[in-house]
């Protein structure tokens, strides 16, 4: 492919992605298939959606919550996070 | 039930209390509604069961017993409504406000008011997150908070157990009486036998009130909620701006509003209040979104990035002295009414039921109830009683 | 000054964005999503010609993104979401958050495109990280591409299914079971709209030839009725069961597989047109839409909706929809043009192939019975049946609305965009009664269209 490749990361992880990509599209390339958990079960989840509606793929994008994975384009140097129930 | 010995109209939370109060006296009651449990202002509401929005008065007394009658009911009915005694703050950032603040808590203390002052840095401890700039606070430990629309369906489901009845989607159009007195009402649907109906219907009780052929000068008030996105335990007490407190008392028209902010059990933040005399207007009205919105970000700057999910618009019923009636018709015997508590309906429910109930067994209520007499008003004229 | 604003970038609006801008009206086009194109065309990281192959149609929608791309008439704004709308006597006011700040959109012409997204069903382990809507997996595939994961189940009802199953297997991934609800006899009964459809049936072949090619046989009579975790909490397995035509249960097999994509069809999105006072209705497939005249105008005079949201349709009918109303915007500001016979022509051909495909793919009652008490029903607020059931049985909630209210079940961030439709099945069968009209449309209704920060609410005027 003739884009660059760029590096983000999830919690303690380096990310590659190419420009343009979402983060959640990036992250599940890299086999990282769980993005959360939730407030109350503390059950995983993951991509559901894909196109921004369902909220499910939330991550803490640089300290900021309830970032949509599957929406968010991957950005060099980009700090995120797993999200445990609305909490970073 | 055809013929029960009391009728509540309304299932909102004052209906509801007020059959929970009823049914424990061994009274057999009927609860009416046109809707669903809790789809008038109930449904609209936060919840708020507050003892530090008041000056010493009448309404402080019944706000006092009210707060503790919550618990008492959480306990006897086995809770499932969220109540939490988490407790208020109020704070104020302007010289003026700090000093009546000052003087209002001290009043209430003497009053039977629990109040701690709270300093920079005691009020940093207690709101970690409230805005640097906030120097003075008052902390109400007696402050509460329940979900609204399932404490009225709890109580609902208690007094159905103990015997009461609840039946929905019936609207009353016409109160009975016979020689000044109430023999029943009728439907829709059906007719019913009772000595005693409670007009329980909150922002429509002027409505029903003119069904037993009369008065009650009770108007509505628009408020507006905003609901964010389950945010981190950002606030750990319900906070507010001592302005609040003046336009609670205010009769202006236009819109007011100064926030109030707290988290609740499922992780969303409840910013309120705004206050206006629009009728029944039901449009949304964007500027005052954005002024809550505004007015909560200077108290908690942590909200900034925190989004806005839903608002919603709820019709507070008020009467014209902002005193909610609570006592017998002036001109309907039988026919009670328990209204008008504006937007603390939710905090002092329980406190009417029990002023409605004993005065209907005979027994003696825990405060002189004439403050709150319906009494208090004839033919559009506000009396002295 | 824009004399047209469309919103939605997809078949419906940026075939009305062209019709308007060959008319001679001025238009603004928002749209939320990075790329023009909508679900339908969504275009890769990479260069769009390499993913033709992805897509049987692309050559339309390139044809359309780039001619509305070279129009100087047309302003485009992507990634631009609109949080709130309002209509205010004749005065439409649309609040946009664009490039991180609010911008506020005044016009009396709008055009509504907003489309649709996949309906999901839920069943036990729909929450499990793995398990997705076709539409996602597709997304992912010809937005992003990365394949969701190596041994595929694709599975629900209707013809996205083969797209989906065909990309897979073009990625290079395995599609270990390809199953659609409903029989394919259904569509005997449609013989002469398969005919005055020829293109549809070719685009059908297309996938099929794909599919086979992988080795895989789709199975017809099938549902995937639970989804099975790991230790690891991610998906392992999926029960499939044999289901009669009213979708119950009959034999259930578990295979393995990492990702299943499971789709009913589409949900349309009415939320900007019910904030404005369209008037919503129950369609056929009781999903609810808004409706529109012949000229696909709306009850407010001036604005006009085209596409998924009148009526699930296909990217084919939304084209002609979209059509007309440009053309009939255009006419609402003054320009000397006509809706031609001929566009009539084409929209009815292609909605009796639309009325087809719902009565070949129907969502029978049946799926209500694949959820337990412990199943998630709300995904944002992890409110379960039982939860729900509570609500009813017990707190007395008579209707969706209050049994929601009760239980937050709808409340969380999708603002019941996932689960709203399905509650008001699965609270109506407690209750052992049909939902109304009302029930459906007041599930759709949510005056915040889209999230906002409240910073950036704060900052607007």
């Amino acid at each position: 492919m003739s884009q660059s490749e760029i590096q983000f990361t999830f919690d303690d992880k380096t990310i590659s992605a190419l420009s343009g990509q979402s983060v959640g599209a990036a992250l599940l390339a890299a086999n990282q298939r769980s993005l959360r958990k939730t407030r109350f079960n503390k059950d995983k989840r993951g991509i559901f959606c894909g196109i921004g509606v369902c909220f499910d793929c939330l991550v803490v994008v640089d300290g900021i919550t309830n970032q949509r994975a599957c929406i968010i384009e991957a950005k060099p140097g980009m700090k995120v996070q797993t999200q445990d129930g609305s909490n970073a | 039930m055809k013929n029960p010995d009391a009728i509540v109209i309304g299932a909102g939370v004052v209906g509801a209390c007020t059959a929970l109060s009823l049914a424990n006296a061994g009274i057999r009651v009927l609860v009416i509604d046109r809707g669903p449990v809790a789809s008038g202002t109930t449904g609209a509401g936060e919840g708020n069961i507050l003892v530090s929005d008041k000056e010493p008065s009448p309404e402080l007394t019944l706000a006092i017993r009210s707060r503790d009658a919550w618990f008492e009911i959480d306990t006897d009915i086995g809770g499932g409504f969220e109540l939490e005694a988490k407790g208020g703050v109020v704070v104020s950032r302007i010289t003026k406000g700090i000093s009546d603040l000052k003087k209002l808590a001290s009043l209430q203390k003497e009053n039977g008011v629990e109040t701690i002052e709270l300093d920079a840095s005691t009020l940093q401890e207690a709101e970690p997150f409230i805005s640097k700039d906030v120097n003075y606070g008052v902390l109400y430990p007696g402050d509460a908070q329940c979900q609204p629309m399932l404490a009225a369906a709890q109580i609902i489901r208690a007094v159905k157990k103990r015997g009461g009845q609840f039946i929905q989607g019936e609207n009353v159009i016409k109160i009975n009486s016979n020689s000044g007195s109430v023999v029943g009402l009728t439907t829709d649907k059906n007719t019913y036998s009772t000595p005693i109906v409670i007009n329980a219907t909150g922002t429509w009780a002027g409505e029903v009130a003119k069904l037993a052929g009369s008065y009650l000068p009770i108007m509505p008030r628009r408020g507006y909620i905003l609901v964010t996105s389950p945010a981190p335990k950002f606030i750990n007490h319900k906070v507010y701006d001592a302005d609040y407190v003046a336009n609670v008392a205010s009769g202006e028209a236009d819109l007011q509003s100064s926030a109030v902010i707290e988290g609740t059990a499922s992780g969303t933040i409840l910013i309120g209040a705004s206050r206006e005399r629009v009728g029944f207007k039901n449009d949304l009205n964007i500027a005052i979104l954005r002024q809550l919105a505004r007015q909560a970000i200077s108290l908690f700057p942590v909200l900034t990035n925190i989004q806005l999910l839903r608002a919603y618009r709820g019709f507070r019923p008020y009467a014209p002295d902002h005193l909610p009636v609570i006592g017998e018709d002036a001109n309907v015997l039988g026919l009670w009414h328990a209204a008008g508590h504006e937007g603390a309906g939710i905090g002092l429910a329980p406190a009417t039921g029990e002023l409605i109930t004993a005065q209907i067994t005979g027994n003696v209520p825990f405060m002189d109830p004439m403050p709150f007499s319906p009494k208090r008003f004839k033919g559009g004229e506000h009396v002295a009683v | 000054m824009h004399n047209v604003v469309i919103v939605g970038g997809g078949p419906a609006g940026l075939s009305a964005a062209l019709a308007a801008a060959a008319a001679g009206a001025p238009v603004l086009l928002i749209d939320s999503n990075s790329r023009l194109g909508g679900q339908y065309w969504r275009n890769s990281v990479d260069e769009l010609e390499n993913q033709n192959e992805q897509h049987f149609d692309l050559a339309t929608g390139l044809l359309l993104i780039n001619a509305v791309k070279a129009r100087k008439e047309i302003e485009v704004w992507s990634e631009a979401q609109i949080w709130s709308a309002t209509n205010d006597e004749g005065k439409n006011t649309l609040r946009v958050i664009h490039q991180g700040k609010e911008k506020i959109v005044n016009t009396a012409n709008l055009i509504l495109c907003t489309g649709a997204y996949d309906r999901t069903l839920p069943f036990p382990g729909w929450d499990i990280p793995g398990v997705m809507t076709p539409g996602g997996v597709q997304s992912l595939l010809k937005g992003h591409g990365v394949l969701a994961g190596k041994q595929v189940v694709v599975a629900g009802t209707g013809p996205f299914l083969l797209p989906v199953a065909a990309g897979v297997i073009k990625a290079g991934g395995e599609v270990v079971s390809l199953i659609e609800a409903n029989k394919s006899r259904r569509w005997v009964s449609s013989f002469i709209v398969i005919l005055e459809n020829l293109s549809k049936i070719k685009e059908a072949f297309y996938y099929i030839k794909t599919i086979s090619r992988g080795k895989v046989r789709a199975q017809f009579g099938y549902a995937v009725i639970a989804a099975h975790a790991a230790d690891n909490g991610e998906l392992e397995s999926v029960d499939i069961a044999k289901i009669n035509r009213n979708f119950k249960v009959k034999k259930v097999k578990n295979i393995k597989c990492d990702v299943a994509a499971i789709g009913w069809g589409f949900t349309a999105d009415t939320s900007l047109a019910g904030s404005l006072g369209c008037k919503q209705v129950v369609a056929k497939d009781e999903s609810v839409v808004v409706w529109v005249d012949s000229e696909q105008q709306t009850n407010i005079p001036g604005v006009f909706a085209a596409g998924e949201i009148t009526g699930i349709g296909g990217s084919d009918l939304s084209m002609a929809e979209g059509v007309i109303a440009g053309i009939a915007a255009a006419k609402f500001v003054g320009c000397k043009v006509d809706i031609s016979k001929a566009h009539r022509k084409r929209r009815a051909k292609r909605q009796r192939f639309a009325n087809a495909l719902i009565k070949a793919y129907p969502i029978k009652t049946g799926w209500q019975l694949w959820p337990n008490d412990q199943t998630t029903i709300c995904r944002c607020e992890e409110v379960s049946l039982g939860d729900l059931k509570f609500s009813v049985e017990e707190l007395g909630a008579t209707d969706s609305r209050t049994a929601k209210l009760f239980t937050r079940c709808g409340m969380g961030l999708c603002q019941g965009r996932i689960c709203g439709r399905s509650v008001v099945d699965l609270v109506a069968k407690e209750l052992n009664v049909l939902p109304t009209d009302i029930d459906r449309i007041s599930a759709v209704n949510r005056p915040i269209i889209t999230p906002i920060p409240l910073g950036v609410l704060a900052q607007g005027e």
